[in-house]
């Protein structure tokens, strides 16, 4: 396209006095987009209209503008007069502000539908949290429970191999008269001598009295150790290099010098 | 809010101070009724006020705008049939009055108008129609029993040659 000469040909004049078509005023816009000169030919001669125009003013009537400002004064329209900015915005405002309308209801609703929730799983989360602690509890006690078994289970797997011990002499010990039914054990290491005891059927003895064993030496009782209620299984008691028997009598706790013959509860010989 | 509108007001009245005269003269050039020419300002403030939004910079100066508000809306109101007969009643009572004068202007004689008549025949009249008084390129080669192509090329050259005789 030939700019130069699409200016020259009157086209642009006639743009800004408002004689052209549709079509021609948006074939003339469209160009100002693209060339420059364009836009300057219709700048120049719009400056020239005006600058002729403002020579043959005419000054209107005093009275006009004071029709025309009480007019505009009962428009509806706020358009502002130089920039298009301040309409928008107080559009916006508006707008903006039925937004936040909407933003706070719903808002609201939101923090309402929350708080439900957080009561609801606070109340789930305390109940969890309830059966958790239970749990625990559970868990100590069965693990302390375990302990206790694990303790005797190694003292009873300590017996086993006392009792199985082929070196081990088993010395049974039956009740004396009036206490037929009590029974103990004597496990007696032929090799060292050891001895153990196992208090198979006894009386848990009284506050203030202990079982004690006796070898019986040549005829005359040699105290072997006192059985301590603690021990399960197999208490190791003194070591005796030579018995002919054992025997177990309730002494006061700590044991005693000499046996109290009426004390005895089991009897055996080797 | 108030003190938006009241700001545009203020720079809406700075407005009509600038450029009413200008605008002023153009309506007067078109419309001789001077009451009329009045009301016709008037309406066109309103109109520019209104219609501010529409304005768009991209495509020319705000002055260019308005006068072409001011141009239309002239031609509009003399060729209105309220217009047309009290024009027709104006002249009879001339006719049997004799010359009535004061509220009429000799339109031909005021600013851009004036101007027109430097340029020749051909060209002025092509002006005179489709300028002020708003005929279609279509109309006036119907008018004049010129080709369309002929009224298009010519209306150009005319235009041209007003640039040359507006140019300082």
């Amino acid at each position: 396209m030939d700019i130069k000469a699409y200016i020259q040909s009157g086209i642009i004049e006639s743009y800004v006095l408002g004689l052209t078509s549709a079509e021609e005023s948006a074939e003339v816009e469209s160009l100002q987009l693209q060339f420059p000169e364009v836009w300057e030919a219709i700048s120049e001669f719009s400056q020239l209209l005006e600058n002729k125009a403002f020579e043959n003013a005419i000054t209107p009537p005093e009275n006009v503008k004071a029709k025309i400002m009480a007019a505009i004064k009962d428009e509806k329209s706020q358009a502002p007069v130089i920039t298009l900015a301040s309409d928008t915005h107080k559009h916006v405002s508006a707008n903006v502000f039925n937004l936040w309308r909407m933003v706070a209801a719903a808002s609201v609703i939101l923090f309402m539908v929350s708080a439900a929730l957080n009561f609801y799983l606070y109340n789930r989360y305390s109940q969890k949290n309830e059966a958790y602690q239970a749990l625990l509890t559970e868990r100590n006690t069965l693990q302390a429970n375990n302990q206790i078994f694990q303790t005797h289970l190694s003292e009873w797997q300590k017996a086993a191999e006392v009792m199985t011990d082929p070196a081990m002499a088993v010395i049974k010990m039956p009740g004396t008269p009036g206490k037929e039914n009590h029974l103990a054990t004597v496990y007696w290491n032929t090799k060292n001598k050891d001895v153990y005891v196992m208090p198979n059927r006894l009386p848990q003895p009284v506050k203030g009295k202990q079982f004690q064993l006796w070898a019986l030496v040549d005829g005359k009782p040699v105290d072997a150790g006192v059985l301590d209620p603690a021990c399960e299984g197999v208490c190791k008691m003194k070591n005796i290099p030579k018995a002919q028997a054992f025997a177990i009598t309730l002494e006061k706790a700590g044991g005693s010098p000499t046996p109290t013959m009426e004390q005895m509860y089991v009897l055996g010989k080797v | 809010m108030v003190l938006l509108k009241q700001r545009q007001e203020f720079a809406f009245s700075y407005l009509y101070d600038h450029y009413s005269a200008s605008l002023f003269s153009v309506i007067v050039s078109i419309v001789p009724d001077k009451e009329l020419s009045n009301d016709i300002l008037q309406e066109v403030f309103v109109k520019i006020w209104r219609q501010i939004e529409t304005y768009d910079a991209a495509k020319g100066k705000l002055f260019t705008w308005m006068l072409n508000v001011a141009r239309n809306t002239s031609i509009d109101a003399v060729r209105s049939k309220n217009y047309q007969q009290s024009q027709q009643n104006r002249e009879l009572t001339e006719t049997v009055y004799g010359a009535g004068g004061s509220t009429h202007t000799n339109t031909d004689n005021i600013g851009l108008r004036k101007i027109v008549h430097k340029l020749k025949e051909e060209y002025r009249v092509l002006v005179e129609l489709s300028y002020f008084q708003g005929f279609t390129q279509d109309e006036i080669s119907r008018m004049l029993e010129i080709p369309l192509g002929t009224v298009k090329t010519r209306m150009r050259t005319a235009l041209i040659q007003l640039k040359q005789v507006i140019k300082p």
